[in-house]
Parts: C-alpha cells; sequence; structure tokens
C-alpha cells in the first residue's frame, strides 16, 4: 500500500497549489506514474479519495499518465524502451543503462473552479 | 480552471533523504538499507552479520517493525547500538523516520548502519531513506518469481541475497529460473545463496560486506 502514502504527499502539495491558485474545489489531479513504480490506479485513485475527503479536492478525480520505462545505453547512447524486464541494450547488448522514464511520481497540474 | 504543478509528489522525502546522505558521507558512515518480504531472514543474516563483523567495524542498527520490538531484541546481545522505529502500521520506512534516530548514534565512531527496513518488496523499494545502498534479501520458500514481479528492488539493489538454500530439496524454486529473471534485470549485481541458519555461503557475504566499508 505504497499508494497511500504517495496520496498524503500528493494532497498536501495540491491543497497547497489550490489555496495559492485561489480554487475554491479541485476537480481533477493529473499525474504521471512510470511503470516502475507499480502504482495501480484503482487503489491509488481510492486513497486518494480517502485523503482529501472533507477538504476542497474532495471528489476530485486523479488522471494517471502510467509511462514506461525507457533507457539509455552508457556504451551506445541507444535509448529503448524495457519490455518484459529486459533490462539490455537493444542494439548492443551492453547492460550498462542509465534511466530516463519509468521511475516518476509526477503531479502535472490540477484543475478546478 | 488548469494550474500547472510540475512538481515529484515525493520531494519531501527525497530533499531528507538527500541530507541524510550527504551526512553519512560526511561522517563516513555506510548506510544499508535492507530490504525483504516478512520472514525472508533479515533479521537472522543480521545476526550472523553483527556477531562476525562486530570486532571488525563500528556497526549500529535502526529496526523498522510495525509494532514490536522483537527484532532488536534478538539483536542486544551483540552490544552495538540498536534503535527501533515503530511505523504503526507503515509498510515501510521513510527518510524522515531515519533522520530523527539518527541523533541517537555516535556517527563519527560508526563505520556501518544497517537499516532492516518493515518486511515488504514493494513500498520500501519507493521511498529513498538516504541510504548508501539497498540490499535485497529474497529467501527459497517464498518462490523464484521475485525478480519478475517486483523488477525496481532487483534493478536497484546493489547486491541480492538468497537465503534458505538448506532448504532448497523441500520447495518447488528453481534456482535456474531465479537466475535468468535476476539477470535480465540486473545482469551485474552481486548474488550470494546462502542459509543463515545453517551456515552455508556467508564467508562470501562477510567479505564482501567489510569490503564496502572501505569504498
Amino acid at each position: 500500500m505504497h499508494e497511500l502514502k504517495i496520496a498524503e504527499d500528493l494532497k498536501d502539495i495540491v491543497l497547497e497549489a489550490a489555496s495559492k491558485g485561489n480554487l475554491k474545489k479541485v476537480t481533477r489531479v493529473n499525474v504521471t506514474f512510470g511503470q516502475m513504480v507499480q502504482i495501480v490506479p484503482e487503489i491509488f485513485q481510492f486513497a486518494f479519495t480517502e485523503c482529501v475527503r472533507d477538504t476542497s479536492a474532495e471528489g476530485a478525480e486523479v488522471t494517471i499518465e502510467i509511462v514506461p520505462v525507457k533507457m539509455t545505453c552508457n556504451e551506445c547512447g541507444t535509448e529503448f524502451i524495457v519490455k518484459d524486464n529486459m533490462f539490455a541494450c537493444h542494439k548492443c547488448g551492453s547492460a550498462d543503462l542509465k534511466i530516463i522514464n519509468g521511475r516518476e511520481l509526477f503531479v502535472k497540474s490540477i484543475e478546478g473552479e | 480552471m488548469e494550474i500547472k504543478i510540475m512538481k515529484n509528489i515525493l520531494d519531501r522525502n527525497q530533499n531528507r533523504a538527500d541530507e541524510v546522505r550527504a551526512l553519512l558521507k560526511d561522517k563516513n558512515v555506510v548506510m544499508v538499507n535492507i530490504i525483504s518480504s516478512p520472514g525472508a531472514g533479515k533479521t537472522t543474516l543480521l545476526e550472523r552479520t553483527c556477531g562476525e563483523l562486530k570486532e571488525k567495524l563500528r556497526l549500529g542498527v535502526i529496526e523498522g517493525d510495525i509494532t514490536t520490538d522483537r527484532d532488536a531484541q534478538r539483536l542486544k546481545k551483540y552490544n552495538i547500538p540498536i534503535v527501533v522505529i515503530n511505523t504503526e502500521g507503515g509498510c515501510h520506512l521513510d527518510s524522515h523516520s531515519i533522520s530523527k534516530v539518527l541523533g541517537s548514534f555516535d556517527l563519527d565512531n560508526l563505520d556501518m548502519l544497517f537499516v532492516e527496513n518493515v518486511g515488504n518488496l514493494i513500498c520500501p523499494s519507493q521511498f529513498d531513506l538516504g541510504e548508501t545502498f539497498k540490499l535485497a534479501v529474497i529467501s527459497t520458500t517464498e518462490g523464484d518469481d521475485k525478480p519478475a514481479k517486483y523488477p525496481m528492488l532487483f534493478r536497484e539493489a546493489r547486491a541480492v541475497i538468497l537465503n534458505k538454500i538448506d532448504l532448497l530439496p523441500y520447495t518447488n524454486f528453481s534456482f535456474e529460473s531465479f537466475r535468468r529473471d535476476l539477470r535480465k534485470i540486473n545482469p551485474s549485481v552481486p548474488l550470494f545463496s546462502l542459509s543463515c541458519t545453517r551456515g552455508d555461503g556467508l564467508d562470501e557475504w562477510f567479505e564482501w560486506i567489510i569490503d564496502q566499508s572501505h569504498k
């Protein structure tokens, strides 16, 4: 249930941004999660809904964009998407890789009125 | 109306983890974040490791436990500083809880600090504690599919321990399948196959972990 702790931290960020931006009601929260972080969208929405009960974000929907795991090869510079847990360069086979995407826990924006 | 935020959700945890890491680096303390399922053998591994290393290195332990101090009780006999963090139901430690207890240790007189995280393969992997490295522990009785199911931990661990190899004959654990999955995810990670109760494979592990304190 790492969803709950992440939802709690998201709540604080959302409420602070809403108050700064003079939003009376938050209706939507747009987030990006990397595939590697293994967030279950339904559980996350449930956890967030519980966290924001009785706040200006009560009932807000979370739109979750899941980003695939993308690596770049430190040997030959090839960029590729990791499929089937295969962490080796698609071109040269090297295992010396750097992660570009896939570990995100990122809040992009909130919507409301 | 839309308001742009563009922020990492776990920034607060990350910032504190960065402070912890900088402090430990300054004090030359290696912090090992031990992650496994409940019952994989983290505490038994620590008992063995503290028993062997306590004359060679100045050790400390942070015990993450949901409600009890039973794990800490088992380590008392080694006479090393131990601090318990009860997460009160929380499924992982975070950098704030670590930062709070670091003051209980004399960091100037410490070489290595083991953190026994709460037994769980997924949540602890997401929360940086400011550790020097993560150590993944799994046991043969859990099944050979753990790397494939929890790639993030096995990708980011600096070493992997496969415990309870003495029980291999009584399980359907396929070492070949486990190794193949692990190598796909993390081709170069050191793998130590051992039995903490019977003692198999421990010498190689001790040698490696002592070596980490000199880096």
